[in-house]
């Protein structure tokens, strides 16, 4: 019975942490997940076991709920609800007027949309969260639930009815104000298309004459016909790649360009904590030389915490004349098992990154996939704990293909051009795979041409006279050899339009890779700038889509405040609501204080000389228990950052329907054990 | 187990409002054994704090016991489908203030699960009923007086046709006609078979529509039993008649002294202010002159 206990125990641990990351991320403190676990089901279980008979009536019930609902709606009425969306137009209104002057169209929107969505969820959560935390004692103080409380329903029913009541409260004045700001931004946007129209015809007026040389810009044009209230939905690659690529070797050979910028990135899973331990990295590279050899070979390499960034460890290594060496971290902190001298535990300090460098000039590192036989390994962390690894008998393996990336400079990756003293030495590729393109729906062209939208910015070391020119070779994964090769003259920080053949689209993923041609030249590239466009979505529906997010985060605030009413007098019930609120909000920024060590300052400290002093230890202690307390709280609260209503539309992008399905999943998730408490609470509650 | 003709029964039924030191806790009832039959007006009488309201409140499951038990229809005090047979009164009109008579009668329609065509029909049938001016039932119950409020909190009452009807202080509010109304309609519920629990302060009402009755005295029951046997005067004769003259009055008095009769009284009869009254109010509205 014990030995399977033991067997089964650790599994019944890890599914309760996988059911944790449902509620919020998952953390390296898996025993705060699995604490948040026990509470949530625990409260479930309660929930279902005092009120199953409540439960089954829930058929007729929901009814009875809407009942209550109603007159919920109808108080909110009463309470003057229709004058909050019209107060919050004329104050955004007017901010908007006040602060869009001199931005660009596209800034226009951007503002506008920022403010409207933003006050919106901000008014409807003080404004709802406060009916919220009064409905229910204000109905105590009236005695009208002694009335109700003679009739056919249950404290369920009630509560349900509550929630439900405010919520539709909040979705009618959702829609007034969606209705109000899609009104506004099409006064806006035709106003926008007008100035658009002038300044196009102007130029084209100018050109014509010959006033003017350059030619009317498309951008106006288009912008005259479409206006700025888009949707749009495009295809981006993933830019996983940056390092020179040969996809015609299997698996494919990949390169990392000594002397560059380049950095190799090569991620090891994390691994149950079991023992302290001290890994020894074994690195095996196959080395090409462009240049007369350069030797000996070295590697900078840095090894970090993926949780933990501030928990580092450097050095330089060189490489043997197989391109092999092998390292063991100096520093006392193992990567693959942290532990607590003072206390003895032992935890999982989650994923390992190494990052690797060459400094050598003319030097490639031939890495493969990373995923080579133990023998001709790329990087490998070995002589670890062979029960921790069994599947590789006492290694680690790092992630498939680890990514090779440019420098970053404000978000982007620079690639390097052609050199102009070492013509030899190829210039670095960015390459773009678009997975399973033939599935998405691209317009195609009259003349079988697909087009891919390119914004690329050009870093001219030399030759600064010269126009910058792109190569683009795209070929499809399935036909590695039936390569399209194009020169095109590049736009800087304007959109690149390239046509490529529609057969390229068939089977396997579309790769596209973008090199400089001219030398001096470098690119910065990142993600999204080649994109490929889809037919854009209404920006209605679009705008609907961020209302349904900020009304889950509405429903959220009102179980919360209507659960906290049940037990507490209102002005209790808004404090109660208003720390769930901010708690709620401070998840992440708790998260990454409590795992960069800020406030574990107080913790252990080894070579602290007053750690023996009796008082010292004791508070020491006490903070470290308000610490866990702290952090223990914040993670039973709701993650509030998870709604973000704005980041697709004030950049014009179609939010994907995913996100707002799993929102309203995530809410719902979050009320069931909140609506489990405020029944608890309400259950036996006297109402008169 | 209960007897299917009670509709009412409680069974050492206690109730201590708690308090935060043991001094401040209230007992509000103590060991109350109630027993109504199902067909009866059963009267709750008692001085305030004597625990009407608090017995009227534990039948409903409004509040929890401290200790003992109360069935009602046969069910545990408080169960959700029993309330659907239940119609109750409250003693003030708690109703919702920014709803009008309809919007109000359709609300609690709803949670007795009735459709459209149900509720339609049982709030205008019961909003005649009560006898509200159709005039007002568009306007918001904040603006109503106290007595087309208590109509209004009636109706309610009686929105689901209930077996039990449970009424606290029902004439409160309400003019001597309206008085007369609730009574006339007490009387007819009980034609119709309902049984009705009255707490009231208005003797008189009790008087005249209960058949049983309990009075309670500081959460205990002081006097129980049937209405007729509480108040008639076993050894006491009344005799009323008209145009008697003085000789005859002398003569029946006699007579009386004769047969060993004490404590003769004789005189003119008068009729009750209330009865005056609705005479009065009957004839007006009749159009009769004065």
């Amino acid at each position: 019975m014990f030995g399977l206990l033991q067997q089964l125990g650790p599994k019944l641990a890890g599914a309760g942490i996988a059911l944790g990351t449902v509620y919020h991320p998952p953390s390296q403190h898996h025993y705060v997940s699995l604490f948040t676990d026990v509470v949530m089901v625990l409260l479930i279980l309660a929930f279902v076991l005092t009120a199953f008979r409540d439960i089954a009536r829930l058929g007729s019930g929901l009814s009875r709920a809407w009942a209550i609902g109603r007159v919920t709606i109808a108080e909110a009425w009463n309470a003057r609800m229709w004058a909050v969306p019209l107060v919050w137009f004329a104050v955004c209104v007017l901010l908007g007027v006040l602060i869009v002057r001199g931005y660009e169209p596209s800034g226009v929107v951007r503002v506008y949309m920022t403010i409207f969505l933003r006050a919106q969820a901000l008014i409807l959560l003080v404004y709802l969260g406060i009916l919220a935390c009064v409905t229910l004692p204000r109905e105590r103080e009236r005695h009208t639930l002694v009335t109700t409380g003679s009739k056919p329903i249950s404290r369920l029913e009630l509560l349900l009815g509550k929630v439900i009541g405010l919520s539709a409260a909040g979705a009618i004045m959702l829609l007034i104000m969606m209705i109000l700001t899609w009104g506004y931004m099409n006064v806006l946007d035709l106003k926008i298309r007008h100035d658009a129209q002038v300044l196009y015809a102007m130029q084209k007026n100018s050109y014509d004459k010959v006033q003017r040389r350059m030619p009317p810009d498309t951008g106006v044009k288009y912008l005259s016909r479409h206006g700025m209230l888009q949707a749009q939905n495009f295809v981006s690659g993933n830019l996983s790649i940056a390092g020179y690529v040969n996809y015609l070797t299997n698996p494919p050979s990949r390169l990392l360009k000594g002397g560059s910028s380049e950095i190799l990135y090569f991620e090891f899973p994390s691994l149950p904590a079991t023992e302290y331990y001290r890994p020894m990295f074994n690195f095996e590279f196959g080395v090409v030389h462009a240049l007369p050899s350069t030797k000996p070979v070295t590697i900078d390499v840095t090894l970090v915490q993926r949780s933990n960034p501030m928990n580092t460890q450097e050095a330089t290594l060189t490489l043997n004349a197989q391109g092999q060496v092998f390292w063991m971290p100096k520093n006392p902190t193992a990567f693959f098992s942290y532990g607590n001298p003072q206390t003895g535990q032992i935890y999982n300090p989650g994923p390992v990154v190494v990052k690797v460098t060459c400094p050598n000039f003319g030097v490639y590192l031939d890495i493969g996939n990373g995923l080579r036989p133990p023998n001709e390994t790329s990087c490998m962390a070995v002589s670890l704990d062979t029960n921790r690894t069994p599947h590789h008998s006492g290694m680690v393996a790092p992630r498939a293909n680890p990514v090779i990336t440019g420098f970053k400079n404000n978000g982007k990756q620079e690639i390097v051009g052609p050199s102009i003293r070492h013509p030899q030495i190829k210039p670095e590729v960015a390459s773009w795979d678009f997975p399973k393109v033939d599935q998405q729906q691209i317009p195609i062209g009259p003349h079988g041409n697909f087009t891919v939208h390119m914004v690329i910015s050009v870093d001219k070391q030399s030759n600064e006279a010269r126009a910058p020119v792109a190569q683009i070779v795209a070929y499809n994964t399935s036909t590695p050899r039936d390569r399209t090769v194009q020169s095109v003259y590049v736009n800087e920080k304007r959109i690149t339009t390239i046509k490529l053949p529609s057969t390229l689209l068939e089977a396997g993923d579309l790769i596209i890779n973008l090199r400089s041609e001219v030398p001096g030249h470098w690119f910065k590239v990142k993600d999204n700038s080649m994109i490929i466009m889809q037919p854009p979505s209404s920006f209605v529906w679009n705008l609907f889509k961020s209302e349904a997010i900020i009304l889950c985060e509405i429903v959220l605030i009102i179980s919360i405040g209507v659960t906290a009413s049940t037990a507490l007098g209102w002005p209790v019930a808004m404090l109660t609501a208003m720390v769930a609120y901010i708690l709620g909000n401070l998840f992440h920024f708790v998260q990454s204080l409590f795992q960069s060590g800020g406030l574990e300052l107080f913790d252990y400290v080894q070579d602290n000389r007053m750690k023996h002093v009796w008082y010292y230890q004791i508070g020491s202690f006490l903070t470290n228990v308000m610490v866990h307390i702290l952090w223990v709280t914040v993670h039973l609260m709701p993650d509030f950052t998870r709604y973000d209503p704005l980041y697709f539309i004030v950049r014009s992008k179609d939010m994907p329907f995913e996100i707002v399905f799993l929102d309203i999943i995530w809410t719902l998730v979050c009320i069931l054990p909140t609506l489990a408490i405020g029944y608890l609470l309400l259950r036996k509650q006297e109402l008169a | 187990m209960v007897a299917d003709s009670q509709a009412i029964q409680t069974r050492q039924l206690s109730k201590v409002y708690p308090g935060f030191f043991k001094s401040q806790q209230v007992p509000a009832l103590t060991e109350l054994n109630l027993r109504v039959d199902q067909g009866q007006i059963f009267g709750l009488l008692g001085p305030n704090g004597s625990g009407k309201t608090t017995t009227i409140k534990l039948l409903l499951g409004l509040i929890n016991p401290t200790s003992g038990d109360a069935l009602v229809m046969g069910q545990p005090a408080g169960d959700q489908e029993t309330r659907r047979r239940i119609g109750y009164l409250p003693e003030e009109s708690y109703l919702y203030r920014f709803l009008n008579a309809r919007q109000t009668l359709d609300f609690y329609a709803r949670l007795f699960n009735m459709n459209r065509a149900q509720r339609r029909r049982a709030v205008d049938y019961y909003l005649d009923f009560v006898g509200l001016d159709p005039s007002v039932r568009g306007r918001r119950i904040g603006t109503y007086s106290k007595g087309q409020t208590r109509r209004v909190a009636l109706a309610q009452a009686l929105l689901n046709n209930p077996d039990l009807i449970i009424m606290d202080e029902p004439t409160s509010g309400l003019d001597p006609v309206g008085m007369l109304e609730i009574k006339n309609m007490i009387m007819r519920l009980k034609e119709a078979g309902k049984t009705v629990l009255l707490s009231s302060h208005q003797l008189a009402d009790v008087e005249d529509v209960c058949d049983r009755l309990v009075i309670l005295y500081r959460g205990r029951i002081e006097l129980e039993g049937a209405l007729r046997d509480l108040l008639e005067k076993k050894d006491v004769f009344q005799l009323s008649a008209r145009n008697v003259s003085e000789a005859l009055q002398a003569k029946l008095t006699q007579i009386a002294e004769q047969e060993g009769a004490v404590e003769i009284l004789t005189g003119r009869a008068r009729v009750r202010l209330e009865d005056l009254f609705k005479e009065l109010v009957a004839r007006k509205r009749s159009g009769e002159p004065r």
